[in-house]
């Protein structure tokens, strides 16, 4: 019998490659096969899909272009390369053979409700504080992974050149090298802001290195990364009540608005698209409606919430 | 829809079209399967369609495809919903980070297996499975034998299938 499954597949496997000719034509003949034993057309099915999912493998999106908004932030890459090259070295390390990896982990989370806030410290001595409607995951036995399911969180990390911290979000990777910065997770979106030292973004695609007052910007699905700056000392200002924004449209801001103070906030459709930049003084009374004259909008209750309408 | 080329190419060749379905496995559902094939080309916009009966067929088989995966898909969920319900209280599930991780992961691996077959075999699986070239333009563009081009085929597709399969046995 082993020997028949064998000739069964051979022949499946030929008829998965001739379907594949644009020109094919022999539909009788492929009938014909099929038909001939009840096995062959399960044969052929089992083939076909494996084939397309391989096709889908291969299909994988590679490293995107980068765009930058601001003069500059990024370094050529050939000076890079030193410190690139252990960071590359490091993170393959970590994935080399990643079915070893995900069964070892021991996941667990983290998790605030919208408006609370707190701060977590890992067993190497690294601080993340967590933003109101925010969740990660980490693991037990390996401090040194942190994945930003969605929200916003500040990470303070122990750098270690030997076992660099990273922090995965959406698709991508940060690595740090040496660091304190922000990272956002909402709505398909995925915004990294550095305060210190330097991180490096997808080391294995795009490998972009952000330092202190540079920032990312990136929205799943697009072609491209946007890369911009911002100043150092702003990079999580939401810890000490100010939210501040560099053209943000008002729906990120509204976003923003319900994650720190726990109510709801959301833009209309006329004022959704709208760029915001200023900053949001907040403090600890989190009062929404007090916001509408900088934000140029009204403010108007809706429920239990508020929404940023037109004036 | 009917006035147009595809929709009286498929009315003249219903039978046979039937037929192909139900050699497919499609039993009982067959005809329901060929209204649906009638629909989608009636909504879907296609050009102008050089071998309309062929164009047909490939549609007919790639809607049996999508049906054997989805019941495949259906049967694996009600396993990893068993799991999930038999896990150990206080061990969450594998993340969902693990899942784009996985995916490059993998890419990486069949890239390397693709390399290990060698440049031309490499070459020739990728005009002919990515790029859709035909066996014979592949023989013609690089200067080897239609044979050349089957054999290596063979061993390329024969090799990502069991890569393939070996990842869900992992």
């Amino acid at each position: 019998m082993p020997e028949d499954r064998m000739t069964i597949e051979d022949e499946a496997l030929d008829w998965v490659i001739r379907l594949r000719d644009p020109g094919f034509a022999n539909w009788e003949e492929f009938e014909a096969w099929m038909s001939a034993a009840p096995d062959h057309a399960d044969a052929y099915h089992a083939m076909a899909i494996a084939d397309q999912d391989i096709a889908e493998i291969l299909a994988t999106p590679g490293p995107k272009p980068l765009i930058v908004n601001t003069p500059a932030p990024v370094m050529p890459r050939r000076s890079r390369r030193g410190w690139l090259g252990g960071a590359v070295a490091a993170s393959l390390a970590v994935v080399t053979g990643y079915a070893v990896v995900s069964t070892r982990a021991d996941p667990y989370q983290v998790e605030t409700q919208p408006g609370e806030r707190r701060s977590v410290t890992l067993a190497d001595g690294s601080t993340i504080a967590l933003n109101g409607g925010t969740r990660l995951t980490l693991d037990r036995r390996d401090p040194r992974i942190a994945t930003l399911d969605r929200g916003e969180a500040v990470f303070t990390v122990a750098h270690d050149d030997a076992d660099p911290f990273e922090v995965r979000v959406g698709d991508d990777r940060l690595v740090d090298v040496g660091t304190r910065f922000n990272v956002v997770r909402a709505d398909g979106r995925t915004e990294v802001q550095v305060a210190e030292g330097a991180v490096v973004y997808n080391p294995r695609a795009e490998a972009v290195r952000l330092d202190a007052g540079h920032s990312l910007r990136v929205m799943d699905g697009d072609a491209a990364v946007q890369l911009g700056a911002v100043a150092p000392g702003d990079v999580a200002s939401w810890r000490e009540g100010r939210l501040i924004y560099d053209g943000q449209t008002m729906t990120e801001v509204a976003a923003q608005l319900t994650r720190y103070t726990g109510q709801t906030v959301r833009a209309a459709p006329e004022v959704a698209e709208r760029r915001f930049r200023g900053i949001l003084s907040l403090g600890d009374r989190n009062d929404v409606a007090d916001l509408a004259p900088i934000l140029g909008v009204k403010v108007r209750r809706s429920g239990s919430g508020w929404v940023l309408a037109p004036l | 829809m009917a006035e147009s080329g595809l929709g009286a190419v498929f009315l003249a060749n219903r039978d046979r079209l039937l037929r192909f379905l139900v050699a497919h496995g499609a039993g009982d559902t067959a005809e329901d399967l060929l209204q649906e094939l009638w629909l989608k080309i009636g909504t879907s916009e296609i050009g102008p369609v050089s071998q309309p009966l062929s164009y047909l067929y490939r549609a007919a088989n790639n809607l049996m495809l999508d049906r054997y995966r989805a019941t495949r898909q259906a049967v694996q969920r009600d396993i990893a919903w068993t799991e999930a319900a038999t896990t150990v209280p206080g061990q969450s599930d594998q993340p969902a980070g693990e899942r784009p991780l996985i995916a490059r992961e993998q890419l990486r691996i069949v890239q390397q297996a693709l390399d290990a077959l060698g440049d031309r075999t490499a070459a020739i699986f990728r005009r002919h499975r990515l790029d859709g070239v035909a066996q014979r333009d592949i023989a013609r563009e690089m200067g080897v034998s239609l044979s050349t081009v089957e054999a290596d085929l063979r061993k390329a597709y024969r090799a990502m299938i069991d890569l393939r399969r070996s990842f869900d046995d992992s």
